[in-house]
């Protein structure tokens, strides 16, 4: 959901951003966790799979979640000043169906949806990991 | 009098939870949920499920041990339902918030809108006139829990209280926002749209209402009883030949009135969202019925005529 936000919504709209380093950044770390992910799904369910795969994508998110994250950020902020002189996907009062919306504060909203949101995915993630590689551990101990 | 036994096995764990003896033939789901109440307090009768089967359906509140398809030592599965909260309550609280909330607005009470408009009044007559229509609607549906449904469940799970109040409040707000705004835009076909819309809400709304007492009319005081409702004398209550819940038909027809009457779209927004919820709602409803009643009239649909 989030990918397809600041993807089309955020550094398609605002083509000012995309020069930025922030966009730089999330592409990477984007790009390098779906590989692994991807790889980790298909190799699942081949029945194959190798623990490399699965040690990369239970540890590696550590940097590159962060790193997404900031990415993310930067780049939404970055885009916030070309938004408010734009008016971009903005509607103000008066107009004849008495509704208004402003995406400059929509954005702000949702950089503040992070404070809750990531904490909670990161934590979850922390928390698989050591299910599911310590359970490798005891499989491994036990040949 | 041969006494039953029953036992309550928890319906995860199936771990024996309780052991009654002695308990009558006669002896209703409900007061066995009284008994096992005694030994599990925090258990109280409302959020408890009891079941034949661990996976089944909950038994009634009203059936009877003697005739459920059990031995003389009945096996019951326990689920806890949760924190439970009563429909009145739920009822009371997410209908007083929108009448509070739109007054709110409409008095143009300090930091909603900027300072030079706080108590100030809109030069508008239709905006006198949403206020009143609005706050009638609620008036009306507290009256209503009050005095005139007869509710077949006593309590709902507690997370909902917070689930219904954002949504009736937060819409609430959001068009009280709009409508009292002061550069609020009047409707584009001035009186003419207003009365037309003001003709449909009192309409849908004297509808509604007829809809709810001739329901209440179909139950005893007290009683869980469902009947097939039927058009009455009421003329309102004739929409029952063709839909199943014309509650609902009606509900939705006078919130349509209300978009028409401000021409606002979070309004419009608003009705969307309330007629798939109760478009939801008269599936199951209608679906309820076909199945218990063999001769249930096949013209009806749920909540559109004809369509839906």
């Amino acid at each position: 959901m989030s990918r397809v936000f600041l993807t089309w919504a955020v550094t398609h709209s605002v083509k000012e951003v995309q020069t930025e380093d922030s966009v730089l950044l999330f592409v990477v770390a984007w790009t390098i966790t779906e590989i692994i992910r991807y790889s980790f799904y298909t190799f699942s369910l081949l029945n194959h799979l190798p623990y490399l795969i699965k040690w990369a994508r239970y540890t590696l998110f550590i940097i590159l979640y962060p790193m997404g994250v900031s990415g993310e950020l930067l780049t939404i902020y970055a885009a916030l000043p070309f938004v408010r002189q734009s008016g971009l996907y903005s509607i103000s009062l008066p107009n004849k169906y008495n509704f208004s919306f402003d995406y400059y504060t929509f954005l702000i909203l949702v950089m503040i949806s992070y404070i809750p949101l990531f904490p909670q995915l990161y934590f979850h993630m922390l928390r698989q990991r050591r299910k599911v590689l310590s359970h490798t551990e005891e499989h491994k101990k036990s040949e | 009098m041969k006494h039953y036994e029953v036992e309550i096995l928890d319906a995860k764990t199936r771990e024996k939870l309780c052991f009654l003896d002695k308990v009558e033939p006669q002896a209703t789901i409900a007061e066995i949920k009284n008994l096992f109440t005694k030994t599990h307090p925090q258990w109280y009768p409302a959020r408890q499920s009891l079941r034949l089967e661990p996976k089944g359906r909950s038994l009634k509140d009203e059936d009877v041990l003697q005739s459920l398809p059990v031995g003389t030592t009945a096996t019951f599965y326990f689920r806890d339902l949760g924190a439970q909260i009563s429909w009145v309550t739920v009822f009371l609280t997410e209908y007083a918030g929108p009448l509070l909330i739109y007054l709110l607005f409409y008095f143009r009470v300090p930091f909603l809108y900027g300072p030079r408009y706080d108590f100030t009044a809109s030069r508008h007559a239709v905006v006198h006139l949403a206020c009143a229509c609005h706050s009638f609607h609620y008036i009306k549906r507290l009256l209503e829990t009050l005095f005139v449904h007869r509710f077949s469940h006593g309590t709902m799970p507690l997370r909902n209280i917070f689930k219904n109040c954002t949504y009736y409040w937060g819409f609430a707000a959001w068009m009280a926002y709009y409508i009292n705004h002061p550069l609020y835009t009047p409707p584009a076909y001035g009186d003419e749209q207003v009365k037309l819309a003001l003709a449909v809400f009192l309409f849908c709304q004297l509808g509604n209402f007829s809809i709810h007492v001739a329901l209440r009319n179909l139950r005893p005081a007290g009683s869980k009883t469902r009947k097939i409702p039927y058009p009455t004398r009421n003329p309102f209550t004739w929409l029952f030949l063709l839909v199943s819940c014309p509650n609902y038909t009606y509900e939705v027809g006078s919130w349509i009135g209300f978009t028409i009457m401000t021409q606002c779209l979070p309004v419009a927004l608003f009705s969307l969202v309330g007629f798939v919820q109760m478009a939801i709602w008269a599936q199951g409803k209608h679906r309820s019925y076909l199945r218990e009643f063999r001769d249930y009239p096949p013209l009806r649909s749920p909540i559109v005529p004809f369509l839906l």
